[in-house]
């Protein structure tokens, strides 16, 4: 009864309810009905290796094992912490995971509220509640420096190609920076640094999509 | 993208910054964001206006009803404020009859704006004893990133200076005219950041500081209310300092308010 | 619905504003207007003024309310005092509760509630200035702040009114019209497959009327869906 708009392949915008003409197995962001394969998202559609996704432009991070985080404590147990990483739902990271030898009911001593650390998603279940680890690899508390927020669909283009951006912001500032895949972001270093490192990630987040964006980039860094 | 939880690393960095004068979006420590005003676009309303300041929006309607004049001012019209936290505003808003933060807020707007006289209350007066205009102001809070009480302020201020007296539609005369308003209030809400004190705080920095100041001055450069609110303090030399630093910076937005006068 | 009434709301054709029977008065919609929500919109629909936010899925409060193997979806629309001409006391009041109740339900039926279990999405929809037609315009504006949020939907919901004034078929009342006219009936359908997932009808249509409506109203909701596929395109701006 309606006009259903239907989308060819490759890096299109679509919106929620439209038809993907494709012969590719659903990935992401994609629903069946009839038969037939839609975009459940407003988001770019990828069609490729036997598979149709759709990357969604907006939404809260979706945790996925391996993922490389960071994570705010929003609250404390007896033995476990209850972490902020901007998903749906706060993580856990359970005493066992912390890689310290926790006493029962001291928690809060190793970390407090609003403490921060660089984790990894170690767990995720079928009923959508996640676990983090900082036992793995260079994962640690983190004691100096600030946290950026940007959305996390974003984080690839805060990277750059082949990391080209995240350099160009580094180099140019004399900070370390961390990106979590959730869109939360440490960056350390002089006060001053910091805050040219934060105006240009800021700048990325804010025009994702805009061309021309790294010469802005470059541009706002010379300051 | 703002969420609950900020940071400890975030607030030694506002707190480090602060010392040198500086805020985490470049600003100075007595710097207000970037201001915008407009007037009139509610139909439904005698008057309204619309603020943002930095990205915290407002949206003011000014109503004007008849009514009977309070006991002990039978020749006086009447002036209520009240502030919607509208949910969208905040994830923390929830729906729900009004907190004590959007309690505080109406009474410190409505402060601000009946001690500076803004409206002469005796001009309201349509039958002695009898009938008075009364004005409603309703401020909605549509986007929070801190400092809603400069930003209401601002915004009854705006809203009331383009309202209209609704005459014709009551039966009162056959012209509307224009509220006679006289004395613009314009607030400055200082915060107290690790030893410093920071001028219009951003949710972000709202959520690490420990105290907060309010003070409203005319266009004479006189106090015409304060309030200090949550639960820390600032020295007396600070509080001083704030008030000087209020008049010297309240220019912005005078000038914002100034240039949406015919 | 004052129904009987001398008052000639349609003369050869034409309405008081101007418009034809099957005319919608004119439609703006602007995506991503609010910052701190995950998704927004504003809509201007003749003098109609409406924003609308949306938060989550996040986790539902109050605890009581979760359900276990999916999300709830809890709208609620007010009205600001300011938006009609008689000030309106702030709170909710019975219509408002209706409203907020029957778009939850609306909604539930397009949203991937199943992909969130325990969790809540939040839908505002603030009235600010209100003409007739209100709960359409507020739940289309919703629609799009739930896909400018990135919620996964099988579609977005249209929502458009059509009545009777003077005998004959309109579509979407404005104020006179909805208070001196002879029927309302506000519908909202899924476009993908014409599925109608909120009707309400007050006044008095005969069987042949009601159809007239029926389609009248479809068709409005399909003009609707273009407007607010543009307004997303737009924010988006389209390219990679």
């Amino acid at each position: 009864m309606s006009e259903e708009s239907s989308v060819k392949s490759n890096r299109k915008l679509v919106l929620p309810g439209d038809l993907m003409e494709t012969k590719s197995k659903p990935g992401k962001g994609i629903f069946r009905s009839e038969g037939r394969i839609h975009s459940s998202v407003v988001g770019y559609s990828s069609d490729r290796s036997g598979y149709i996704n759709v990357n969604a432009i907006a939404g809260r991070y979706s945790p996925k094992v391996g993922d490389k985080i960071i994570a705010v404590c929003a609250e404390t147990g007896p033995s476990i912490w209850r972490m902020d990483i901007g998903a749906s739902f706060n993580s856990t990271l359970h005493h066992s995971e912390s890689g310290w030898k926790v006493p029962f009911g001291d928690t809060a001593r190793f970390l407090a509220i609003g403490d921060a650390i660089w984790a990894e998603i170690f767990m995720v279940d079928a009923a959508g509640s996640h676990q983090i680890s900082l036992k793995k690899d260079d994962c640690r508390k983190l004691y100096s420096g600030t946290i950026v927020k940007v959305n996390p669909t974003n984080v690839p283009r805060v990277i750059g190609k082949q990391g080209s951006m995240i350099s160009l912001i580094r180099d140019n500032t004399k900070t370390r920076i961390q990106i979590g895949q959730n869109g939360y972001i440490w960056i350390d270093g002089e006060g001053e640094n910091i805050a040219l490192a934060q105006e240009a990630i800021e700048t990325i987040d804010r025009e994702a999509t805009s061309e021309g964006l790294t010469k802005k980039i470059e541009k706002l860094l010379e300051k | 993208m703002s969420n609950d939880s900020v940071s400890n690393l975030m607030k030694g960095h506002m707190e480090s910054l602060a010392k040198e004068g500086k805020r985490a979006d470049g600003r100075g420590i007595n710097e207000f964001r970037k201001v915008k005003i407009e007037t009139g676009m509610i139909n439904t309303a005698e008057g309204s206006s619309m603020v943002h300041l930095g990205k915290t929006k407002v949206l003011c309607g000014i109503k004007m009803l008849i009514g009977t004049p309070y006991g002990d001012s039978p020749g006086s019209g009447t002036m209520t404020t009240s502030t919607e936290l509208a949910p969208l505003a905040d994830q923390s808003f929830d729906p729900g009859p009004p907190r004590e933060q959007s309690i505080e807020l109406s009474r410190v707007v409505d402060r601000g704006i009946r001690e500076s006289r803004m409206i002469d209350f005796d001009g309201l007066c349509i039958e002695h004893g009898e009938r008075v205009w009364m004005v409603y102001i309703d401020l909605h809070i549509l986007d929070n990133d801190g400092n809603l009480f400069d930003c209401c302020t601002l915004a009854a201020a705006a809203a009331l200076s383009n309202a209209k007296i609704p005459n014709v539609q009551h039966g009162i005369a056959d012209k509307d005219v224009k509220l006679p308003v006289t004395c613009w209030p314009i607030s400055c809400t200082f915060g107290k950041l690790g030893d410093s004190v920071i001028l219009d705080a951003t949710s972000d920095e709202e959520g690490v500081m420990s105290a907060r100041f309010t003070v409203a001055h005319d266009e004479n450069g006189n106090l015409r209310a304060a309030q200090k609110g949550m639960n820390g303090a600032f020295t007396d030399a600070e509080i001083r300092e704030a008030v000087k630093t209020a008049r010297a910076s309240d220019n912005v937005l005078r000038e914002a308010l100034k240039g949406i006068q015919e | 619905m004052a129904g009987q009434t001398d008052m000639e709301l349609i003369k050869n054709g034409i309405r008081m504003d101007g418009r034809k029977p099957d005319e919608l008065r004119d439609v703006k919609i602007v995506a991503g207007v609010l910052d701190n929500a995950d998704g927004s919109c504003y809509l201007e629909w003749g003098n109609n003024k409406i924003y609308a936010g949306v938060f989550g899925p996040m986790e539902c409060h109050p605890r009581h309310k979760q359900k276990a193997d999916r999300a709830i979806v809890q709208a609620r629309y007010t009205m600001a005092p300011f938006s009609v001409n008689d000030r309106k006391r702030p709170g909710l009041d019975r219509r408002s509760s209706e409203i907020s109740y029957i778009v939850s339900q609306a909604f539930e039926k397009v949203v991937m509630v199943e992909e969130f279990p325990k969790a809540s999405i939040r839908v505002d929809m603030q009235v600010v200035e209100a003409h007739a037609g209100t709960r359409c315009a507020a739940m289309t504006a919703a629609s799009v702040a739930l896909a400018d949020a990135g919620i996964p939907m099988r579609d977005m919901i249209p929502a458009c009114a059509s009545g009777k004034v003077n005998d004959i078929v309109v579509l979407d009342l404005n104020k006179e019209e909805d208070n001196y006219g002879q029927a309302d009936l506000p519908l909202a359908i899924i476009p993908s497959t014409g599925e109608v997932v909120l009707l309400q009808l007050d006044g008095h249509l005969t069987p042949d009327e009601f159809e007239q409506a029926m389609d009248l109203a479809t068709s409005g909701c399909m003009d609707l869906y273009k407007k607010m596929r543009d307004a997303l395109e737009n924010s988006y701006g389209g390219k990679k």
